[in-house]
This record gives structure tokens, C-alpha cells and sequence, in this order.
């Protein structure tokens, strides 16, 4: 409908059309007067223009004059730079597009110059002639001249040069102002003139007036028909009211158009009607908002482009004065013709839907929205301003691309001044995408990217990622994506590759959750391209306007997992010296583990650094290098990262070492902290073996220290048994200079235990395999067989000890070993053949020291111990000197190999693989001064400890294995010992001197008697202890020994013992000697063993005793071995004893005696006997 | 029928868009996206007036030459945005209430789907059968 008006009502094809619209104009411009502000020549420089420019505008946009009728009037200037000749055309239908005033700038050094700037001057007054009232010509020469307005001497101004010109040599021109207001004074009266002129015109004789389209269409009509009469009144009328608007009378302006505008709407001519409404609205506007300019946002001017004459003019009213908007009410009463608010914007919409029906006055249509969005901002009305600006875009003009841009650009500044971002977005991208068309025949790719850049706050697209991101994304994805492609291409079409691979890498970076797999893969091959030609790099691009584009990084390709920070290997962690060896220090370099996605396949890499300086490390971070974009990928905004940044105490320098030793490495070691090296060895068990442990300083820093430990899971004295080291040797070594080593032998030694844990077992493992575990390890002692055993033991003792005696020689090694074995599962220590320890070297030196830190490196040591020598069993037999007692060892050479084992100085058994054997070794017994220094508890144990060290400490089991060189010594620490086996192995505190007839017994010596003899014992005791003994009582028993177990202590009916057999000696000096003597006859022939001992009383519970009384309370000393005397009858001595016959014919006389005594005693004996049958 | 659907959330980001025609997505993305501005201009005049007897129509946002779009507002600023194509006479402004109103229930359901994280885009075939 509307094209079909507009072919109705306009010529195909005009003459002059408006082809320059104007975009800036607002309504109050209606009311302005229009000054072209122009330099000319080539001398004068752009700033000083602007400059001048700008104090032009400050003076004159707003003015006052008084009128001639006494009143002021308010008068309003616009001051443009360009304006197309074209656009004067329009000025009968609107008078404010007429330009009324010129000023030109110019600057001349000699004559030929000022003469070239006269002529422009004048060619630009003829120009503008048909609309130019009055022009200005202000030049900068060389001289000062007298007058302002006179050249100054030596120069002249050409003759058709008529203009008023104004000559300074500086450019601060301080009457500048002057000059313009003069100027824009008499183009105000001028004005006031033409205003006079015309409304003084006769009503019936005024011409009409045309827009510069119609001048076809009124050819042919009847000019002086009624119709066309009142048409050329209605022009008329609104053409005096343009000219009253801009002579600053609105009121008069508003009763004006208004009477046009009934005359106009009477006779259909909408064109001129559209205009005369417009000028109410305008009118009205001008009285309502006198500031309205004032209120555009200030945004705006910031987008608009520089040097554009609507920002200046702007921000030049900006700082004149400006009255307030007085109250509606008023101003409706002293105006009746005035709009209010609210029919401004409809008659606005009325005057465009006018405009709108003719299609050449399409750009005045558009200005006149532009004009009436900026009203309804004023209002506040910004849906009313939105439709306004909607509209515009369906008015069809033919515009060159420059213009469209403009157009897309004013109504993107429009959108974004009441807040339409997106639409103002839009129009930018429009606008953008103008610049580069194909009809444009300059593209010009960057503005196009300009523009495209101000767009993307529109889309919530901020060109920082990490405002990207996808906690805080917000806005369209899909338009954001077309956004960026299209900076990229612009990028890439404006030949900048380094913004292009940005672009790209941002898109790739935050829109990679909205892109397909296969955009992904795409957009991923397109920045491999644009970044072959510019790498990216984390930096910021600052672009010629300024902009910045801050740096895209690709964190999420390759996508980073997890990050975690590495201590160092533990060998290298520094530690406090102050703290435990576990203690976990802060450490110095920083190796990085980090897990990247590529694509399907997770990777781990490892960055590793050396810090160059002390203090603390922040690790923020970490660069990649991906499709030819390096990006910083901090963990701060990287999705799924559990910490943001990692602090790193970086501590002083410290040294280095490197350990080697001499022994080969483990295969497999258990893992430990700081272990550096390993060493291993097989030892057979009381072997020993040397390592030579090289530490080397690798590092750049000198060692001053080291602390050398072992860390083992052995107790300490096992353990200091095992591994020795001198540690004055390797502190000779210090300090280790960078690069300079040091040597430390490691002295090892194979510390098994070589007493077999249960030897009973062994034994009987027959009969107590099946028995409860209790029962074994109570066996282990008790078990340890002894003739020596008190004699009222029962028979099983000595079964035992038979067992004992032919178990040893009946047990293969076979089943020992079988037994051995299973004993290792009991005490697995004892048996587990491997040891494992750790050395470790603690180091330090340099600022590290003395910052107090060190390192540690360990050692992994491990020693296979081999069993060589077990001892299965041992027992004590007295020697034939009381010093001295033997040790019977039951020995098995563990081994395969054939032994050689010296087990005193000069003997030495030889020993297959496997083969047990039974040695024994003459020990001295232990010496009452080792026991007296007992002190504490003196129990048993304590004892048997002293005794079994004595013990250890004095046999030497020294074993070479024939074939291999392994030399080694058994030691006996561990045997365990008896309470009988105690009293053999320590001296008897109680020296004994035995005499049989008065004659002194040896031990082990033979004695024999008579049938009948009477045989005196002598006992004498001294004490050697160096204490007093209380309350002893000497015992004598006789027994005799049935060699099958039984003892028979009931020998009343067989001997007869005069004098005591029991004495009480109350006290026992220390070195005190005491003497009994009893006597015996033996009524029976045989073997008889007399058990002498000394047995001090039980202690009193409630009596305090002195320690070493302790010892002795209640404790029985026996004279071992036991006194042998074999009783015979004469005869049968005689037979048994050459000796004795010998005797018998020497001492005849006394053997009758002796046999007549003894006749005598068997027939008392006999009587006695029948007496008591008798009796019986 | 619509040509093109929308939901957009609380923040103006989109939920859901779906069109008849997928070919020229963008385009509808743009229209509708730029729809948002009058949704919200409207959206707060409504706030000054008065907030609580606001209708959730929108009515008319704007019309070019081909389309016509609507909008709709929850109450929790959901806004529902339906592209007509301007030929479409059938579709009188009660039934395009209708649709909105179906639109309504349609995205409550889905919003009730306790699996539903606010603010996450729709992913409802309920949603989707409209």
C-alpha cells in the first residue's frame, strides 16, 4: 500500500533527490541555524581546526539577541563540517537545511597562498549562493597585521575577494569569539528579516513552494485552482513557521504550523503536511526539552566515530547553560498550539506515516525517525523509541554502502542509548558486514572488524576467557560462534593473523562445549592454519584504537585432568635437621605431574624446574603449546582443579651425592624412602664381609656433614653386631668439595644365632610334635638332660639322657633339619636368613646448612645369612680340675661343604656337609669375682646370663669351610643353662678339701675299702666368697647308683655312719675355714657315692638381707663330681687288686686285725640282727 | 505453526530454541535473541506499573516482513518467545496465547523433573513435543 502511494503521488524519476541524510539531526536542529565550518588550503593543520572548531561551537550554539521589539531571543547554531549541496535543495521544505553561514580556516606564508585561499573562499560562497547569507574567512599569515579585518602589509587580498575576513598570526586568536558572534549576529538578522519579509507577504500571492522532487509533478496542473491556492497558503504558512523556529519565536512557530497544517490536511498534501507536523512536534520539543540534547547518554559519544560535527556539537551544548524545562502548565497557557509529551510522539508517527506514502522522501522519513526516537528517549518511552527505530529499517531508500553503515551505525548508538544492546549488536554486525559487501566497492575489512568488536558486548561476549568460562557463560552460543567465525575471517581479511589465531583459539577455548565433534575438529585444523602463519602467544594484542585483546589460552585442549604436585624423590627432599628422619620437609625443585586429554588419550607429563632463587615458589600454572597456540594455563581457571596455585618454600642450596658401593645391587628391594643405591650379600652365619660405600658430591655445593645410621628392623645390639663402620675415618674425608668422593667400609657381619632354638625337639620331636606349643618352649629348658641333676630326680631323667646320648647318634640330619625348619616358623627371626638394613647418609653443607637442612640418602643393605654352624644341643661335664669343665656341644655343619672347625687352640674336627658331631670343649669356670659383681635382684636369671656370657665369651668356634674361603666364628651367646649346670660352670663359693682317711681326694680318684674298714670322710669348706655365710648345713650322704635311673639313699641295713652326718655351721667367715669328720663302715660290698653339700637355710622373709646373701639363701653347694668308694671284701680284693696282694703278705698282721675287728662287727652285726628278728 | 520455539532462562541465556526450518537457525537465533531487548524493556515497565497484575503475554514484540514474533513472561522471568510467519492468519492472538500457555505447562513439567539443575539447558521431550 505504502509503494503503491508512492507511485501514485511521486515521479518516477526526480531530478534532485536528498541523497546525504543526515542521521545526527535531532528536532531541536529545526530550530538551528546552519554554519559550515570548513578549512581550506593545505597549510593549516588539522588540530589547529579542531581546536578553533571547537571554540566555535562553545560560543555559538546557544545565543541570546535582542530583538527589535525589546525581547530576547533564544537562538540555536549548528555548526556541521560537510554538507552536500544537495541537501540546500530541501530547504524550502524545511528551512533548517538551508546553510546560512560559512567559515573557512586558512593559513597562507606569501601572497600566492592567501590569493589560492581568497578564491576558494569565494568558489565556496558560490557554492552555497542560493542559501548563504553571510560568510567569515579566518587566516593565519606570516605578519601581523594593523586591523583584524585588513591583510597586513605586504599583502593583499584579491579584488573579487569580498568576504569579511579576519587576519591573525597566532593561533590562539583570543577575539575569535568576538569575531563568530558578530558573525552569527548578523546571520541572525538577516534571518529576522526574511522572517519579516514573508509574513508580510500578501496571503493570495505567495508562490508555492516544492520539495525537490514534486517540481514534475505539479507540471501541467492548475496553479490557480482553489485546491492549489490553499496548497501554496498551507506551504507558506509552514514555511514562515520554519523561519519563526529558527528566529527563536516558537510560539509564533507553533500557531504557524498549526494553521498550515489544518490548510495542508484540507487539501491532501500529505508531504507538506508530514512537515508542518513535524514542526509542531519539533516546536514542541524545543519548549518542553529545551536540554534534551544534554541527555543522551554519555556512551554514546564514546562510539560515535571521531571528528564527527554531531559529537562536537553535542558535547558543546553539554556545557552551556541550560534553563530548566519550565512546568507544561505554563508554557500550554502562554502556547496553546504546543504539544504535550505524549502527542508528540503521535503526531511524530503521524508526519512519518505521511512521509512514508512518498518514496523520494524517504531519507527525510528516516531523519525524522531518528528525530523522534531521540524524543521518545527523552521521554523515556524506549518501546515507542524501539518502533521508531524499527521502522527505519523497512524505509526503502537507495543508499551507497558508506551511508547504509551510517545508517546501521546511528541505529545501533540509538539502541544502545535506552539499553537495546542486542538490537544495537545487531545493527553493528550489520553495519559491519556493509563495510565488506560485494556492492561495496571499497571494502574495507578493518573497520568491518572494528565494528564487528564493538558488537560483541551485545552478545555477552566478553574477549576474555577466563569471563568465559563455563561457571559464568551466559548468552547465545550459536550466535556467539557466528560472531567469532566472523572476527576471525575479518581478522584474517584485514591480513592481521596474530588476532585471527587469537580469535580462533578464544573460539576453540570457550565454545568448545558448544560445538559439534565435527565444527570442533574443524575449527581445530583452522587455527593448525592460522597459526602457521602467527603463533599465538599469552599476551595481550593492543590494537591501533586501543582496544585490547586480552590473551586466549587453550586450557581445555589439551583438557588438564588433575595437577599435582611432586615431591621430590625422597633422596633429594631436604630435611629440617632439627627433625625426625621420617619427617616430610618442604622440598626444593618443583617436577610437576600433569594428565592432558587429547582427544580420547590420557597422557601424563611431568615438568620438572630448578628454582634459581630462595623463597617461596608460586606455581600458578603451567604453558602448553597446542595447534601452534602457546597458551599459560592457569589453574585458577581451569575446571576441576582442586587447589589455584601451590606454594613452594624454596630453601637454600644444598648438596648432592651419589652413592655406589662395592657389592652388587639388589634385584628387588623393599621400597623405602631417600634409597639411592643397593648392596647385597651372602654370609654364612658368623662371617664377615666389607662394603665399600663411595659417596660422591654431584652437586655444586661442598659437604660439610654427614651423619651416618643404620635403620633396621633388628634390635640395636643385634643390629651394631651386624653392620660397623669407622665413622673418624670418612669425617677425615670432610669437607667434600664439588665433584671430590669419599670411601666408608661398611663392616658386615653374618650375627645368626647359632644355638638351635629347641633342641629338644630335636630330640623327641617323635613324642612332642603333637604336644601344645606351651609344652615346647617350657621343654627348651627344663629339657637340657644332666647326670648332674639333683639325685632324688626320678627314673624319666635319665631316660633322658639315654635318649639323649643315643638320640644324637641316631638322628639323621635330616630330620633335624626337618625339625629345624619347623622351629623357624616359632622363631622366625632367628632362622629368616635375609637382613635387611638401610644406611643411611645424612648430608649437608653450604647455605642449606646454615639454614638448616639437610639430605638424606640411603643405603638399601641386604645380607643373606646362611646357616654354617648349629649347635643342637650342649651339656656341662666336670673336668678333671676343678678350674675347668667341659662343654659338650652337639654340632651340625649346616652347610654343604666339608668343615673344618677349631674349637681350641690346637683341636680341630673336620666335618662333612650335613654331618652332626659332638665336641668337647674345656671351658674355665666362671669366677666367683664375674658373679660377685652381680648386684641388683640376684636371681637366677642374672646368673645364668653371667654364666652363659662367661661362657660365650671363652669358647671360640672358629669354622673354615674347605673349598670356599668363608672363614667364620660361631659364638654361644644364647646358651642356656640349667641351675645344675650352673654350679659346675661358676667356681663353687665354697672350696672343698675332701679327705678320706686322711688322705685328700682328688676328684675322680678311685678309692676303695674294706668290708667293714672303718673309713674316715674329712670335709673341711672355705669360703671364698668375700662375704660371711650364715647358717649352713654340711650334709653327707651316701647312695648308691643302680646305673639304671635309681638312686637308693636307703642304706641303713648297708653302712653305718659314726660321728654327724648332718652339722649346722652358723656362720661362715668370708676366707674362714670350718672342718668335719665323720666316719663310715660299710657293712655290704659295692659301689657307693657319697653326695657331700653345704646348704645354707632359707633366708627369713622378714629379716632383712644383704644382696649378696640373696644369692646364697637357700641354696645348696654340692662337691661334684661325687666321691666313689667301692667297697670290697678282702679276697675279692685280693683278685681284684695286684696292688693290694702285694700289701697283704707286707702288712699280714695288720690284715688279721683287721679281719678279726671285722668278724667281730658281723657276729655284733648278726646278734643285733637276730635280736631284733627276735623281737620282731 | 511457529516457525521457531524458544525458552530462555532467568540470566537471557538460551534453554531451549528448536525451528521448523534448522538450515536457518541463525538467523532465528538472532531474531529471537534480539527479541530478548523489548522482552525486557517491557518487562520492566511492567515492574514500574505494577509488578503483580502483569500479564504474561507479551503480545506482539515486533514484526518484519516475514515474521511475526511473540513473547511470553513468567513470573520468574522464563520468557517464551514464538516466531510467526507474518502470512500466518490463522493464528489469531488467542491462539497464540494458547500455545504459550501449553508452552507454560509443558517446560513446569520438565522444570519438575527433579533431575532438572536451574539454569541448565532444557532437555525434555515433553518440552520438545510442542
Amino acid at each position: 500500500m505504502r509503494s503503491a502511494i508512492s507511485v501514485i503521488l511521486s515521479s518516477p524519476v526526480p531530478d534532485n533527490k536528498m541523497s546525504h541524510p543526515d542521521y545526527e539531526q535531532t528536532a531541536h536542529d529545526h530550530a538551528a541555524l546552519l554554519l559550515l565550518l570548513r578549512p581550506i588550503g593545505t597549510q593549516i593543520k588539522q588540530k589547529t581546526v579542531t581546536r578553533l572548531c571547537e571554540r566555535i561551537i562553545k560560543t555559538g550554539s546557544r545565543f541570546s539577541v535582542a530583538d527589535s521589539t525589546g525581547g530576547t531571543r533564544d537562538i540555536l547554531a549548528r555548526f556541521v563540517r560537510e554538507h552536500p549541496v544537495e541537501n540546500n535543495d530541501w530547504g524550502d521544505f524545511q528551512t533548517h537545511r538551508r546553510l546560512l553561514g560559512l567559515i573557512t580556516f586558512g593559513k597562507y606564508d606569501n601572497q600566492v597562498e592567501l590569493n589560492e585561499l581568497c578564491r576558494v573562499h569565494e568558489t565556496l560562497k558560490v557554492k552555497y549562493s542560493a542559501t548563504l547569507y553571510d560568510s567569515r574567512a579566518i587566516l593565519f599569515g606570516p605578519v601581523e597585521s594593523n586591523n583584524v579585518h585588513e591583510p597586513p602589509t605586504l599583502f593583499s587580498t584579491p579584488s573579487n575577494f569580498k568576504t569579511r575576513a579576519v587576519f591573525y598570526t597566532d593561533e590562539t586568536c583570543p577575539d575569535l569569539e568576538t569575531h563568530v558572534m558578530e558573525c552569527l549576529n548578523s546571520l541572525f538578522w538577516i534571518l529576522e528579516s526574511k522572517r519579516l519579509e514573508r509574513s508580510r507577504e500578501k496571503i493570495d500571492r505567495v508562490s508555492l513552494l516544492l520539495a525537490p522532487f514534486e517540481k514534475k509533478d505539479f507540471i501541467g496542473l492548475d496553479l490557480e485552482s482553489r485546491n492549489n491556492k490553499k496548497r501554496c497558503v498551507g506551504r507558506m504558512t509552514k514555511h514562515l513557521g520554519d523561519l519563526c523556529l529558527q528566529a527563536g519565536l516558537p510560539a509564533d512557530a507553533l500557531s504557524n504550523y498549526n494553521s498550515a497544517a489544518s490548510v495542508l490536511q484540507a487539501v491532501n498534501d500529505w508531504l507538506w503536511l508530514g512537515a508542518a507536523f513535524e514542526g509542531l512536534c519539533a516546536a514542541s520539543a524545543l519548549v518542553l526539552y529545551p536540554n534534551m540534547c544534554r541527555s543522551l547518554p554519555l556512551q554514546r559519544n564514546s562510539s560515535l566515530q571521531e571528528g564527527s560535527p554531531g559529537k562536537q556539537r553535542r558535547g558543546s551544548q553539554a556545557v552551556a547553560t541550560l534553563p530548566s524545562p519550565p512546568a507544561i502548565e505554563v508554557i500550554k497557557s502562554n502556547m496553546p498550539h504546543i504539544l504535550l509529551p505524549e502527542e508528540i510522539s503521535k503526531k511524530y508517527r503521524e508526519a512519518i506515516v505521511h512521509y512514508s506514502k512518498y518514496q523520494y522522501a524517504g531519507i527525510i522519513e528516516t531523519e525524522a525517525s531518528f528525530k523522534a526516537t531521540r524524543i521518545s528517549i527523552e521521554q523515556n518511552c524506549t518501546l515507542q523509541a524501539a518502533s521508531y527505530l524499527s521502522s527505519v529499517i523497512l524505509i526503502n531508500l537507495s543508499l551507497s554502502e558508506q551511508e547504509k553503515i551510517d545508517r546501521f551505525t546511528t541505529l545501533s548508538d540509538l539502541y544502545t542509548s535506552f539499553g537495546f544492546i542486542r538490537k544495537a549488536s545487531f545493527c553493528l554486525r550489520f553495519a559491519a558486514a556493509r563495510h565488506v559487501s560485494q556492492n561495496n566497492p571499497n571494502p574495507d575489512w578493518q573497520q568491518c572488524y572494528n565494528l564487528m568488536l564493538q558488537a560483541t558486548s551485545g552478545f555477552k561476549l566478553s574477549l576474555d576467557p577466563v569471563e568465559m568460562s563455563p561457571e559464568n557463560h551466559r548468552g547465545w552460543p550459536v550466535i556467539q560462534i557466528q560472531v567469532i567465525t566472523e572476527l576471525v575471517t575479518a581478522a584474517n581479511r584485514m591480513g592481521n593473523p596474530a588476532l585471527s589465531t587469537r580469535h580462533m583459539t578464544f573460539l576453540l577455548q570457550t565454545m568448545y562445549n558448544y560445538l559439534t565433534p565435527n565444527e570442533r575438529k574443524e575449527t581445530a585444523l583452522q587455527l593448525q592454519n592460522v597459526s602457521q602463519q602467527c603463533e599465538g602467544a599469552p599476551v595481550p594484542l593492543v590494537l591501533d584504537s586501543g582496544t585490547v585483546i586480552p590473551p586466549a589460552n587453550l586450557t581445555n585442549i589439551p583438557k588438564t585432568k588433575s595437577f599435582i604436585l611432586k615431591n621430590m624423590q625422597p633422596h633429594l627432599q631436604p630435611q629440617k635437621i632439627e627433625r625426625a628422619k621420617e619427617d616430610h620437609g618442604p622440598f626444593l625443585f618443583t617436577p610437576i605431574n600433569f594428565g592432558s586429554l587429547e582427544r580420547k588419550n590420557i597422557s601424563k607429563s611431568k615438568v620438572a624446574g630448578r628454582p634459581k632463587e630462595v623463597g617461596d615458589l608460586e606455581i600458578l600454572g603451567f604453558s602448553t603449546h597446542t595447534l601452534g597456540v602457546k597458551s599459560n594455563c592457569r589453574l585458577r581457571y581451569m575446571e576441576g582443579m582442586v587447589h589455584s596455585q601451590y606454594t613452594v618454600e624454596v630453601v637454600p642450596a644444598l648438596p648432592r651425592i651419589e652413592v655406589a658401593t662395592s657389592l652388587p645391587q639388589t634385584a628387588s628391594f623393599s621400597s623405602g624412602d631417600n634409597i639411592v643405591t643397593s648392596a647385597s650379600i651372602s654370609l654364612y652365619g658368623g662371617e664377615s664381609a666389607e662394603c665399600t660405600v663411595t659417596i660422591t658430591n654431584s652437586g655444586q655445593v661442598p659437604i660439610e656433614t654427614i651423619e651416618l645410621s643404620v635403620q633396621s628392623t633388628l634390635d640395636t645390639v643385634l643390629e651394631s653386631k651386624i653392620f660397623k663402620w669407622s665413622e673418624e675415618n670418612l669425617m677425615a674425608q670432610l669437607p667434600l668439595q664439588a665433584g671430590a668422593s669419599a670411601s666408608l667400609t661398611l663392616y658386615l657381619y653374618a650375627a645368626t644365632d647359632f644355638i638351635a632354638p629347641t633342641s629338644r625337639n630335636d630330640i623327641s620331636s617323635s613324642t612332642y610334635l603333637s604336644q601344645p606349643s606351651s609344652l615346647m618352649s617350657h621343654s627348651g629348658h627344663s629339657s637340657l638332660p644332666s647326670r648332674l641333676n639333683s639325685p632324688s630326680h626320678t627314673k624319666r631323667q635319665s631316660e633322658l639322657t639315654s635318649s639323649f646320648r643315643s638320640g644324637l647318634s641316631s638322628h639323621s640330619g635330616r630330620s633335624s633339619l626337618a625339625s629345624s625348619r619347623l622351629s623357624k616358623l616359632a622363631v622366625p627371626l632367628h632362622t629368616s636368613n635375609v637382613v635387611e638394613g638401610q644406611l643411611n647418609i645424612k648430608y649437608s653443607g653450604g647455605a642449606g646448612l646454615t639454614a638448616g637442612y639437610c639430605r638424606i640418602s640411603s643405603v638399601f643393605v641386604t645380607i643373606e645369612m646362611l646357616p654354617s654352624v648349629q649347635i643342637t644341643n650342649w651339656d656341662v661335664l666336670p673336668a678333671e680340675t676343678p678350674s675347668q669343665f667341659y662343654l659338650v656341644l652337639d654340632l651340625t655343619n649346616m652347610t654343604n661343604h666339608e668343615m673344618e672347625l677349631h674349637y681350641t687352640q690346637t683341636k680341630c674336627i673336620y666335618m662333612e656337609g650335613k654331618e652332626p658331631c659332638r665336641i668337647p670343649v674345656p671351658v674355665d669356670r666362671c669366677p666367683l669375682n664375674k658373679l660377685s659383681m652381680l648386684n641388683g635382684a640376684g636371681d637366677i636369671g642374672e646368673l645364668q646370663k653371667v654364666c652363659s656370657e662367661h661362657i660365650a665369651s671363652l669358647v671360640d668356634l672358629r669354622w673354615q669351610l674347605l673349598g670356599t674361603e668363608s672363614i667364620g666364628k660361631a659364638t654361644l651367646s644364647g646358651i642356656t643353662l640349667t641351675q645344675d649346670m650352673l654350679d659346675l660352670v661358676r667356681m663353687s663359693p665354697l672350696q672343698w678339701e675332701i679327705k678320706i682317711n686322711d688322705a685328700v681326694v682328688k676328684a675322680q680318684d678311685e678309692l676303695t675299702c674294706n668290708l667293714g674298714e672303718c673309713v674316715s670322710v674329712g670335709i673341711g669348706i672355705c669360703n671364698a666368697l668375700e662375704h660371711p655365710l650364715s647358717d649352713l648345713m654340711l650334709s653327707i650322704n651316701f647312695y648308691q647308683d643302680h646305673h639304671n635311673g635309681v638312686n637308693n639313699y636307703q642304706l641303713e641295713t648297708r653302712l653305718s655312719i659314726a660321728g654327724a652326718n648332718k652339722v649346722m655351721l652358723p656362720a661362715l667367715q668370708e676366707y674362714g675355714r670350718v672342718y668335719h669328720e665323720c666316719r663310715v663302715v660299710f657293712f655290704t660290698t659295692g659301689q657307693y657315692k657319697i653326695d657331700i653339700q653345704c646348704s645354707s637355710k632359707e633366708s627369713t622373709p622378714n629379716t632383712p638381707v644383704v644382696c649378696s646373701e640373696l644369692i646364697n639363701a637357700g641354696h645348696t653347694w654340692r662337691y661334684i663330681p661325687p666321691i666313689e668308694i667301692t667297697c670290697a671284701i678282702l679276697f675279692f680284693k685280693l683278685n681284684r687288686s695286684f696292688t693290694f696282694g702285694h700289701k697283704l703278705v707286707e702288712n699280714r698282721y695288720r690284715f688279721q686285725h683287721q679281719l678279726r675287728q671285722q668278724i667281730c662287727f658281723l657276729c655284733a652285726y648278726f646278734d643285733k640282727h637276730l635280736t631284733k628278728i627276735i623281737s620282731d | 505453526m511457529a516457525v521457531c520455539v524458544a525458552v530462555i532462562g532467568k540470566d537471557n541465556s538460551p534453554k531451549y530454541i528448536r525451528c521448523v526450518d534448522e538450515s536457518s537457525a541463525l538467523q532465528f537465533h538472532c531474531k529471537v535473541h534480539t527479541s530478548i531487548d523489548i522482552i525486557e524493556e517491557k518487562l520492566n515497565v511492567g515492574n514500574k506499573a505494577a509488578t503483580d497484575i502483569r500479564d504474561l503475554y507479551l503480545n506482539l514484540l515486533y514484526a518484519t516482513e516475514e515474521y511475526k514474533i511473540y513473547g511470553y513472561a513468567t513470573n520468574t522471568k522464563i520468557k517464551f518467545i514464538i516466531v510467526l510467519h507474518s502470512s500466518n492468519v490463522s493464528l489469531r492472538d488467542n491462539d497464540v496465547k494458547m500455545i504459550f500457555k501449553k508452552l507454560h505447562a509443558a517446560y513446569s513439567n520438565a522444570v519438575c523433573n527433579s533431575f532438572y539443575i536451574p539454569g541448565d539447558q532444557l532437555n525434555s521431550r515433553q518440552v520438545q513435543s510442542i
